[in-house]
Formats: C-alpha cells, structure tokens, sequence
C-alpha cells in the first residue's frame, strides 16, 4: 500500500482512539496523548510524499512528536521505497533508545518496540505485533522512570503506558494493510 | 498582565517579521520562515563551517539576536518557550551546511537535546556533514562529577561568540569542536531569580517567589536550582555566588576571568551595572583578573528579574576570539579593559 493510505487510515484510526489515548495518558502524563498524535498524523496523511514523517514531527511537537516521528520515518521509507522494515525499525529503536535515555522496562514506548523488532528480524510482520502486544501489556507492572510518569505516585504501576499502546497501534495497523506489498 | 501581542497564534512569527525587517545583518531563510540566516556576510559554506542553533521563542535576543557576521550563521526559532521540532532544526542545518560541514550547538534542556540530535541523525542520513555540540555551564543543575548533565545557562555565549569568531578565520569542524569543548569544560553560571517572568501564551507568572527571597541557581523557565536565599545588598549575594563558582572551579590567585553579567528581562541595566561591580570588586580581592565583561541583557525569559553571573577561565587564544569583532544585531562590543580596571 501507499504511504498516503497507510497515513490517511493511522489518521483515522487516531481519531476514533484519540479520547481512550488521552485517557490513558491523563493516568501518567499530561493526557493529551491522543490528541498529539492526531495532530501531527492529520498532517502527516495531507503531506506530500516523502515528508510525512517530518510534517508529524513538525505538527505533533515536543520530545514524544520527535520519537514517534522516527518510527513513522522508516514505515515512510518503507512504504515509499521498499526500504527494509526490519532495519529500519531497528534503527528507530536504536534512536529513541539513545535519545530518550530510555530502555525496555523503564514504562514507555519502547517495551513495545522492541520486542517487536527483536521478533521482526528473521520474523513476520504479525508476529512483531504479537511481540509488540505483549509487550505493551507487560507495561502495567512496571514503574516508569523517565518522562512524566515517573512523577506519578508509584511511578504509575498498575497503568499501561500510552505510547507503548499507541505505537502497537501503529504496528498493527501496518501488518493489517499489508506492509508494502 | 497586560501585553503587546496580537494573538498566540501569530506572535512569534510578527515577532521575526519585526525583526528581520529592522535589523539589516539578518533575513528569513528559504526552506522556512522559523529560519533567520545573515543577509550581509553571508560566507561560502563549501569553504566556511557553518554555525546555528535552535532554541524556543520568548528569551530574546539570544539566539536570533546572535545571527550575523563573526557570530551565528542561523537560528531555528521554535514556539514560545518550546524547542523547534527536528523537521524545522533539520530545514535550518539544510539552509546553511556545505562542504565545510557545520556545527549544530545545543543549549542542553532535554527538548532542544532530543530534536537536536533527532535532526542531525536525519541530516547523516541525507548525507549532510553536521555535528552536535551540547552546551552546558549551570552548576547549579548537577555536582561537578556530573558536569555532562548540567544546563545550558547564559555561559553558553562564550561558545557561541568564540566559535563564531573561530570559523569566520577558517577553522576546520573537528577544531571548533575541540575548541567549543574547552570553552565549556572552562565556563560556570550561576542565576539569582528575584521574580517570575509572565508567559506570553498563558497571562500567568511562571512561577512565585516571596517578596523578601531570591532563588539561587533558578533556570530560565523557572527550574529549581539551590534554594532560597533573603534578600539584603547585592554585594552579600554577589559574593555568595562567586564563592560558590570559583568552589565548583576553582582560578587560582593571578588567574583571569571573563565575564558576562546576564540580566533575565526585568532587570534594569542599573542593577546589572551594580552587579558588575561587585563582581569586578570581588574578583580582584581574590587575586583573579576580570577582563572583557559583557554587561547587559541577552537570555531573557520576558520580564523575569534576575541576574546571572558566568566565568571563563580563557587562554590567550580563546580571549582574542572573544573580543573579535563581529556583526549581529545584538551581540554588544566586548573590549578588554586595562589590568588595573578603568577610573
């Protein structure tokens, strides 16, 4: 599929999520999670071919625009040159690893991740969100210890992380649609 | 709190309307309008390595102020208080990188951090020859075996000024970055808040403060730093804050020290002039020279009252580069003063 389609349906499915995302985030965060990421995509789905990424970065704003923005960066890539989906993830993981300080078990968007990277190499797409889900649902026990969250009452064990949510998400709907085949 | 806006939406980009169309050193890029280059003094960038910086709007005049011959090459304007995304950081290391490469300088807070590395990692995979350089000086953010994790604060315009000078002679990218590296490890600030500055956007003051305590080591947005101190002479406090520099990094007796004196925006020159002194004063009781002051209001945080004071320790070369001239609209002409201090 299109990087424009891909795009315009993770913009669709944002906004019928945006009210559950900001929720969850509300639990640990700012709660405005949601609302983020519907921003920059709906950008990102009117943007021209090749920067889509880097309208969400733009639109979406902050620490968590740019992190997501790299992980939307290589699925544009992928998308729009074939470029290989397993590297690229590895890649943004790498990335978001360095530039958020921030490593599996520490409650965020990469105990979804990389899991899913781990399981991608060598493995099929739906099995990276197999990976990706369990790994968001293993966020609830943790105790989160960068960002906003770790400002919470118990570091907000007992929460699910919203940005391991809404990055599953974004697997999710990328294995639906069928990659770039 | 009464100011002089036309709408939230609009005012940083009226603001750089306003200020490209009065400075003459300085125009809007062309790959976006968040992007202030040099109109005049414009260099080849195949043969000069070029400088530029992202920061939040609202602390004028650093950066855009900074722009121009001698100085700065660009300055990427995020939104008020809030650091440009990697995208726009991206289009401004675009506008200004050639063969010779540049030097992305950032003022480390973890926003200006995270885009500002997010940008020249997409820039390397463009093929654009960039670097980071994190900028840091505000002791009182970490201990001094935590140097790396320390904030930017007003020091950082020893590098800004020394490099620019640097690169506008030729140097190469590996040498400014080894000469913006020894600036750092030899600069400390330390701020002394007196009272809030009002956010643009909310209306609100960004933080409170009794009437008769002054806030030692506050950052620019009103983060916490050393604690509480009462009010009294400004000589008690200058010297509470020189004691607790020269602690962090010690000069030794017939050292040097330039100086930069920064007011917050609510400050009077007045007041900065009177702290000047005392720091001046202060200095040479402990046997240090000061040289080369600069004195006046340049990282401002709007109509926030306080005062920071950063020290350099500079070799010969360093304080040459920091008296050389240059061509911005803000940056003030810095001269060494006679070792004996000016009757």
């Amino acid at each position: 599929m299109s990087a424009e389609r891909y795009f315009t349906a993770l913009r669709d499915l944002a906004e019928t999520e945006r009210d559950r995302l900001n929720a969850l985030d509300a639990a640990l965060g700012d709660g405005d999670h949601g609302s983020t990421l519907l921003r920059g995509l709906t950008r990102a789905a009117g943007a021209a071919d090749g920067a889509r990424a880097k309208a969400f970065m733009r639109a979406s704003g902050g620490a968590s625009g740019t992190l997501f923005g790299l992980v939307l960066h290589e699925i544009e890539q992928h998308l729009d040159n074939g470029a290989d989906l397993a590297a690229g993830l590895a890649r943004a993981e790498a990335r978001i690893r360095d530039l958020g300080q921030v490593k599996p078990g520490d409650k965020s968007m990469v105990d979804a991740l990389s899991p899913a990277v781990a399981a991608l190499r060598g493995g099929a797409l739906a099995a990276a969100v197999t990976a990706a889900e369990q790994g968001r649902d293993a966020t609830v026990e943790m105790v989160a210890r960068r960002g906003r969250a770790q400002y919470v009452e118990g570091g907000g064990k007992g929460e699910i992380d919203p940005g391991a949510v809404s990055l599953t998400m974004i697997l999710a709907l990328l294995a639906k649609t069928g990659g770039a085949t | 709190m009464k100011k002089l806006f036309n709408s939230a939406e609009t005012m940083v980009d009226d603001m750089i309307d306003g200020f490209v169309t009065a400075c003459p050193q300085v125009k809007r890029g062309t790959l976006d309008p968040r992007v202030v280059v040099r109109r005049r003094g414009a260099k080849n960038p195949d043969e000069k390595v070029t400088l530029l910086i992202g920061n939040g709007a609202g602390h004028e005049p650093i950066a855009m102020g900074f722009v121009g011959e001698g100085l700065l090459d660009a300055n990427v304007v995020g939104d008020v208080f809030a650091a440009p995304s990697a995208d726009l950081i991206l289009d401004g290391v675009r506008e200004v990188t050639g063969k010779a490469g540049s030097i992305l300088l950032i003022s480390q807070h973890s926003g200006d951090v995270i885009n500002g590395r997010a940008a020249t990692m997409l820039a390397e995979e463009d093929g654009i020859n960039v670097l980071p350089l994190l900028m840091y000086d505000d002791i009182s953010a970490a201990p001094p075996e935590r140097r790396q994790d320390r904030r930017g604060a007003p020091g950082t315009m020893f590098i800004y000024k020394i490099l620019g000078a640097a690169a506008e002679e030729g140097m190469d990218q590996a040498a400014l970055m080894r000469l913006g590296e020894a600036v750092r490890d030899r600069t400390v600030t330390l701020a002394a808040a007196v009272s809030p500055g009002i956010s643009p956007l909310t209306g609100q003051p960004m933080f409170s403060l009794p009437e008769d305590e002054i806030y030692l080591g506050m950052g620019v947005h009103g983060e916490p730093g050393v604690g509480r101190v009462k009010t009294g002479p400004v000589a008690g406090l200058v010297k509470e804050m020189l004691a607790r520099l020269l602690e962090d990094r010690p000069i030794a007796e017939g050292g040097r020290a330039a100086v930069i004196v920064n007011g917050m925006g609510g400050t009077t020159q007045m007041e900065l002039l009177t702290v000047w002194r005392e720091t001046e004063a202060e200095l040479r009781r402990r046997g240090i020279t000061p040289l080369a002051p600069m004195v006046g209001s340049f990282v401002t945080t709007q109509e926030m009252g306080g005062v920071s004071i950063s020290l350099l320790e500079p070799d010969d070369e360093m304080l040459r580069l920091w008296c050389a001239p240059q061509d911005s609209p803000a940056f003030p002409e810095i001269h060494l003063i006679p070792e004996e201090g000016q009757t």
